[in-house]
């Protein structure tokens, strides 16, 4: 059940993401709607289930994207991962450690993948990709708490915050 | 001693093991050729596309329905209208613009060149977008026609009589189109005022980058270009950017030259596929 609901969750940021999300722009930042669910289970799953719904994660990504097959999955466990493993030191349950978690990962995610794009193609501008990436990850950030919440709601057995068990 | 062979179902128990088994799936689909991985793609996406097209629709309409709400006191719709129509003739303007260019120098040419014209036998498919690229630094869509309409990899996309793109893969209801901005994209193109060849390069923001334009061309702001015969595998004289901006540096061999596309792919629902 746990898993038929994400992947619920991810069919609807998939649909979400690749159809409407340029109409919440502001000029280049847009909302990367599939980060929050990969810290969303770092912070919550154990390392196995962790690790699977962030190889899920990706590759649905990457599906929904222009690129190499499993590029994103990658990035995605890696950073699940991490976030994972330093998890325990971390005040979880506040919407603040959410926020810059995200935020920080975000920005390390957005680097790798303009690093691996740069070099695939040559044709990043350093200073533009750096607006792109920081803009997009300070948007993604601002989206955490909605998107907590709503992934709160569905998941009822364990829940983050708001009546943390 | 009894040792034994542990099964895959107790191996992929193990957290750790679970983690390398996937990553070595990912390293071996980051490996496939390009083919292969469209068709996975397209493969996997295909049950997820009706689904896509509804959500798209849906949301069009309902910015279509907030947009003529608005229009009943601004007069929105009209202007946009006014807009869409002088951005038509805009375009339409320089590929006339060109080809005068072309009649006047090289007639002989141009007549070989409508004749060829005459000859290929092209199709236009209109389409819907019903997708959009959902990495950040990526820029490619989805529309509702594939090769069921006959469409193909290469074929070109057109809106308001400008380039948007090429088919990059087709299934059999809906293809995925690599847009002028994506960074892997290069286009063939030739300045109109002054004849440069150039290369149309994209990279991941609204705008474009021209490639090797010599230092000496003379480029100013609000030059046209379009696309030129080289390669062959876009139709010539296509509009496809205007350049916004251009700078040489002390010491490059080229100037760096920054192009805004004649499309905006965000205002537009439906394109055409020129099919070959």
């Amino acid at each position: 059940m746990r898993w038929f609901t994400f992947f619920c969750i991810l069919l609807c940021i998939s649909l979400f993401q690749s159809t409407m999300i340029h109409r919440i722009n502001f000029g280049p930042a847009v909302p990367d709607l599939y980060f929050p669910l990969v810290v969303f289970y770092s912070f919550l799953t154990d390392l196995k289930r962790n690790t699977i719904a962030n190889w899920f994660t990706g590759f649905a990504k990457d599906l929904f994207s222009e690129g190499s097959l499993g590029i994103n999955s990658i990035f995605f466990v890696a950073v699940g991962f991490f976030i994972w493993s330093f998890r325990e030191i971390l005040f979880r349950g506040h919407l603040v450690t959410q926020i810059l978690i995200t935020f920080l990962f975000s920005l390390v995610y957005n680097v790798l993948y303009a690093a691996h794009a740069s070099l695939s193609f040559h044709s990043l501008p350093l200073s533009s990709t750096l607006w792109i990436i920081f803009s997009c990850s300070l948007y993604t950030a601002m989206v955490v708490p909605a998107l907590f919440w709503i992934f709160n709601k569905f998941h009822h057995g364990r829940r983050l915050f708001f009546n943390q068990r | 001693m009894r040792t034994s062979t542990p099964s895959f179902s107790n191996l992929i128990k193990n957290p750790l093991a679970a983690v390398i088994v996937l990553l070595a799936v990912s390293l071996t689909l980051l490996f496939l050729p390009p083919k292969f991985t469209h068709h996975i793609k397209m493969a996997c996406v295909v049950p997820v596309r009706p689904l896509q097209w509804a959500t798209c629709f849906c949301s069009n309409s309902a910015s279509n329905f907030f947009d003529r709400v608005l229009s009943a006191w601004q007069d929105v719709h009209r202007e946009k209208q006014m807009e869409e129509q002088v951005t038509q003739f805009k375009n339409k303007l320089v590929e006339q613009q060109d080809t005068i260019y072309k009649l006047q120098n090289k007639l002989n040419a141009v007549s070989k060149f409508a004749a060829v014209h005459k000859n290929i036998k092209t199709k236009l498919v209109p389409a819907d977008i019903i997708g959009y690229d959902t990495s950040n630094l990526r820029k490619s869509i989805v529309i509702n026609a594939g090769s069921k309409h006959g469409i193909k990899p290469n074929d070109i996309v057109v809106s308001h009589n400008a380039l948007v793109g090429k088919i990059i893969s087709a299934s059999g209801g809906s293809s995925v189109v690599q847009l002028i901005t994506d960074p892997a994209s290069r286009i063939p193109g030739r300045v109109v005022q002054t004849r440069e060849q150039v290369i149309v390069e994209g990279n991941a923001t609204v705008f474009c980058t021209l490639k090797y334009v010599p230092r000496w061309a003379k480029l100013k702001k609000g030059d046209d270009i379009v696309t030129s015969d080289i390669g062959g595998f876009c139709p010539p004289s296509l509009p496809i950017a205007t350049v916004v901006e251009n700078e040489t540096k002390e010491g490059d061999l080229f100037q760096s030259v920054k192009v805004l596309p004649r499309v905006n792919i965000s205002k537009i629902e439906s394109v055409l596929v020129i099919i070959n």
